[in-house]
């Protein structure tokens, strides 16, 4: 009995030596109690959850050196050596934050982005196409951002008092050569590309990245769509305007065709167009969109147009007088894009190609003029991610562009050749999740000028509360002088732009507030001495051209989004301040230039009606007068048009069945009717002032897609109501 | 002699020590997965960190993979912040990419991939549609194609049609029928053992009154 007893007691005493009691805290860097983090002793069961103190206990039969280890949704994972024999063991754990893209700080000065995937945006991508006053045009939806200058008679984006030919459009790297329609004095024409077509856009309005270059203000950087899933679906679209079809093809290739032609349009809105040839198109676009064996990823994108039209154009030489504009035009956008990643990501190699051509076959009242402008570009990119969670980057590539431009009239031609090359290197640092800072600088020749420069860029951003950071901007940007004054003048120098930018945001929970300061100075700008002064902004440079011009633009701009007051309902406002003058092109002194409004305000309200599954939007907008100089011999005080005043109406209704969806929208631009003044044009003498306005002052339109077959998930068109 | 008893009793030793390290196995993952499916609501990361740590220790079984993936994506369910939705998913998913490597052409493993995709989708709906809905579709059609009797396929997608509007092709009334076959599924269904995937029975339930 006492045998049994001594050996029951030495199976206990054995149990109790086996076990080993391991215990101890786990703690942030800051010392704040990490509940749930995970202790285990690898390669063994044991292990226990810290409570919420930060605490743990656990115990174990191991015996032995061992490796215990914590791990923590969010922190980097320590492991730590204990030997285990018996008598308790403690061990506190510090753990490190990993920066992560929902934690860290954003590097967010001068740049107002739309993404799905990236956090701290201002908008998501969708907004570009239910935004009412936008026409799902990504341009006109840029226009309603702070920013940007509204310009009623002409495309493109005039950013903080730069022009629009200071703003580049770039696709997956891609500088595109003819972002927009032709162009037709005093019609603005819409962006070529379809917004559906586009993940991410980002729109910069100044200090912008060391990867871009050739744009004194602005780049608008837009990413092409990733491959969605491999099913096949064809969609059937008609509005008032054109019509397309669009097949995809398991999910990797898609091919669409259009045809565009607006007299129906016409028909059902007033307007004061006088059509010779009301404007019609037909277009095709090819995409290829594949993940590749090693997780590489190719996008092919290719797109041909032919466009025609002949309008009578006011000539302004006695009332009433005109002049037709015939354009035949042929464009194509070619371009190649290519990403794969080594060593489990933290290579990534980008390569790109584009070819595009642009052929404006134009008689003006019979005299034959011709716009030729092709551009073949390369484009090579490796960044190397490293650091914390590999949150840094550094990227270094290169780019080649060649370029052939002419203008042709009569017997006249006018030929410009630029072989334009650069490289560039930029690291974005995390220094903590709390602060990054980005260097970089850009290299470039070009032949036409035959000229090299170097442009540095450098911004930071810092968080100062969980949901709110502060980033600043700086840098020098180059842009050769517009192809009117190289067909005149290949000795001209860069045109330099440097830019200050300050800017604040907070974004909690569905509000956001954005404010940003500017102050940019230009310098190297081209003149032209011309005896008298001619407003025309469509004019031909005649005179002497020098780089002897400047300028600045100063101001501010506040953003206010709220999308969680309203149930369902979503509004944001806008307002822009600009304060800018400029010495350039023929202006013989320093003024506001025509382009340019101090103020641009917007409103855009969106509610979705959960009851009818509609998506309803209305979006005001407004520009204070801009200044419109009158011919003389010198430049002279200005006038002034009206403000600029437009109210805009969208509705989007979807109907959604497992195989197929139906959208119908209807689009009501400048609902009150409003005979809004872009600017003033002048007889030749300048005795005679005639207003510019919109042809078409209420514009309706409508229309329906139709997809059937097998979706990729929803489509984007069938996200329109939430 | 002597040496075959040697050798008997080395086979068994052996057998024993492995079936030894099996029990225990066995006996912490019934309990964990017992555990798991009585969680209300919050509560289940101290089961995803059991899951974890014994999907470290036995390198080649895909279930503590599958049942921390399963953790991680309810408790994602039940967290307000949207940034931290996202960082238990980024964890989730890591248990997933890990346990289709063990268990290829899994069905289970697939209603759990829909039920991931189901969640990045609710962290933000409006615009991640396009991305994980897809996924969302294309997994419970593979997991479909490979166990058409797994009733917990019918159950998530008679979740996803119950809370899509009925102007999207969803609704009560089109989720009803759904709901019907995962709960005749259930009466049919035999986990191979106590810590297989059993769950969902009385959830498709609780959905089948709310459509009534």
């Amino acid at each position: 009995m006492k045998k049994l007893f001594t050996i029951f007691f030495m199976c206990v005493g054995m149990a109790v030596q086996a076990q080993t009691k391991v215990s101890g805290t786990v703690s942030d860097d800051k010392g704040e109690p990490l509940p749930f983090a995970n202790v285990a002793l690898e390669g063994t069961y044991d292990g226990a959850s810290a409570d919420v103190n930060g605490k743990y206990e656990f115990t174990t039969d191991e015996k032995g050196q061992k490796l215990l280890s914590v791990t923590m949704v969010g922190f980097e994972a320590v492991k730590k050596s204990v030997t285990l024999e018996g008598s308790a063991v403690e061990v506190n754990f510090k753990m490190k934050e990993l920066i992560n893209t929902l934690n860290a700080v954003v590097v967010s000065a001068g740049m107002f982005e739309a993404s799905d995937e990236k956090k701290a945006v201002m908008m998501k991508p969708l907004d570009i196409v239910t935004t009412a006053g936008g026409n799902a045009d990504i341009t006109s939806v840029m226009q309603l951002l702070p920013g940007s200058n509204r310009v009623g008679e002409r495309e493109g984006l005039f950013v903080r008092g730069g022009s629009s030919s200071e703003t580049k459009t770039v696709i997956d790297g891609m500088i595109v050569q003819n972002p927009y329609f032709s162009s037709t004095p005093d019609v603005p024409q819409r962006g070529r590309f379809d917004p559906f077509m586009f993940k991410g856009t980002a729109f910069s309005t100044g200090g912008y990245s060391a990867q871009y270059g050739q744009a004194l203000s602005s780049v608008l950087l837009l990413n092409t769509q990733d491959k969605q899933g491999s099913n096949s679906s064809t969609t059937l679209s008609a509005n008032l305007v054109s019509g397309a079809i669009t097949h995809t093809h398991k999910g990797w290739l898609t091919g669409s065709l259009y045809y565009s032609n607006i007299s129906p349009l016409l028909k059902v809105a007033t307007n004061s167009f006088n059509f010779e040839k009301v404007p019609q198109g037909l277009g095709a676009v090819v995409s290829v969109n594949e993940v590749l064996k090693n997780k590489a990823t190719l996008k092919v994108f290719g797109t041909l147009s032919d466009n025609k039209s002949a309008i009578w154009l006011p000539s302004y030489d006695a009332i009433n007088s005109k002049y037709l504009f015939d354009n035949k035009n042929f464009n194509t956008f070619n371009h190649a894009h290519y990403r794969q990643t080594y060593k489990d990501g933290i290579w990534v190699l980008q390569a790109g190609a584009s070819y595009s051509r642009n052929n404006d076959n134009l008689a003006l009242s019979g005299a034959g003029f011709q716009r030729k402008d092709e551009r073949t570009q390369g484009r090579l990119v490796m960044s190397r991610l490293y650091g914390n969670n590999n949150s840094s980057t550094l990227n270094f590539g290169t780019e080649v562009h060649h370029i052939n431009v002419s203008n042709r009239y009569n017997e006249f031609e006018m030929k410009m050749t630029d072989n334009y090359s650069a490289v560039f290197v930029e690291s974005e640092t995390y220094l903590s999740k709390d602060l990054a800072l980005r260097i970089g600088a850009r290299g470039e020749y070009t032949s036409v000028l035959d000229r090299f420069n170097v442009a540095p860029r450098i911004s930071m951003a810092y968080k100062t509360g969980e949901y709110s950071q502060v980033s600043v901007a700086g840098g020098r940007f180059y842009q050769n002088p517009e192809k009117e004054y190289l067909y005149m003048n290949k000795a001209l120098d860069f045109e330099i732009a440097d830019h200050y930018i300050a800017n604040f945001q907070r974004i909690k929970s569905g509000k956001t507030f954005r404010t940003e300061i500017f102050y940019k100075k230009y310098d190297q700008l081209v003149t032209e001495k011309t005896e008298t002064f001619d407003p025309n902004p469509y004019r031909f440079p005649t005179g002497m051209t020098s780089n002897n011009g400047y300028g600045y633009a100063r101001g501010f701009d506040v953003f206010l989004r709220d999308q969680k007051s309203l149930k369902n309902g979503d509004v944001w406002v806008t307002y822009s301040f600009l304060d800018t003058e400029r010495y350039f092109r023929n202006y013989s002194k320093s003024v506001m230039p025509y382009f340019a409004s101090k103020h641009n305000m917007s409103v855009v309200y969106k509610q979705f009606l959960t009851s009818i599954t509609t998506n309803v939007g209305l979006t005001y907008s407004y520009s204070s007068p801009r200044p419109v100089y009158a011919p003389g011999n010198d430049l002279q005080e200005p006038v002034f048009t009206k403000p600029y005043h437009n109210v805009s109406f969208m509705a989007s209704k979807i109907r959604q069945r497992p195989n197929n969806f139906l959208v119908f929208y209807v689009i009501v631009d400048n609902i009150l009717n409003r005979n809004n003044v872009f600017g003033y044009r002048f007889s030749q003498d300048g005795s005679q002032k005639y207003a510019v306005n919109a042809p078409m002052r209420r514009m309706l339109l409508f229309g329906a897609t139709f997809t059937f077959g097998k979706l990729n998930g929803r489509s984007k068109e069938a996200e329109l109501d939430f | 002699m002597k040496k075959q008893i040697l050798t008997l009793s080395l086979i068994a030793g052996m057998a024993f020590g492995s079936m030894a390290q099996s029990e225990k196995y066995v006996s912490a993952m019934t309990e964990i997965t017992s555990g798991i499916q009585q969680v209300q609501g919050k509560g289940f990361l101290p089961f995803a960190n059991k899951m974890e740590r014994i999907a470290a220790a036995e390198a080649n079984e895909w279930l503590p993979n599958y049942w921390a993936a399963y953790c991680y994506i309810n408790e994602s369910f039940t967290t307000e912040k949207t940034a931290d939705k996202d960082l238990l998913l980024d964890k989730a998913e890591g248990f997933l990419v890990k346990a289709e490597s063990l268990a290829k052409d899994n069905d289970e493993l697939e209603v759990v991939k829909a039920q991931y995709a189901m969640a990045r989708v609710s962290v933000d709906p409006m615009s991640r549609w396009q991305k994980y809905g897809a996924n969302f579709q294309s997994a419970l059609a593979k997991a479909e194609k490979l166990n058409p009797a797994n009733p917990r396929i019918f159950y998530t997608q008679g979740l996803n049609t119950f809370y899509t509007p009925e102007g999207f092709g969803g609704g009560k009334s089109k989720a009803k029928p759904i709901f019907e076959k995962a709960a005749g599924l259930f009466e049919k269904q035999s986990p191979a053992n106590a810590y297989s995937p059993a769950w969902g029975k009385g959830e498709t339930q609780y959905f089948l009154q709310q459509c009534n």
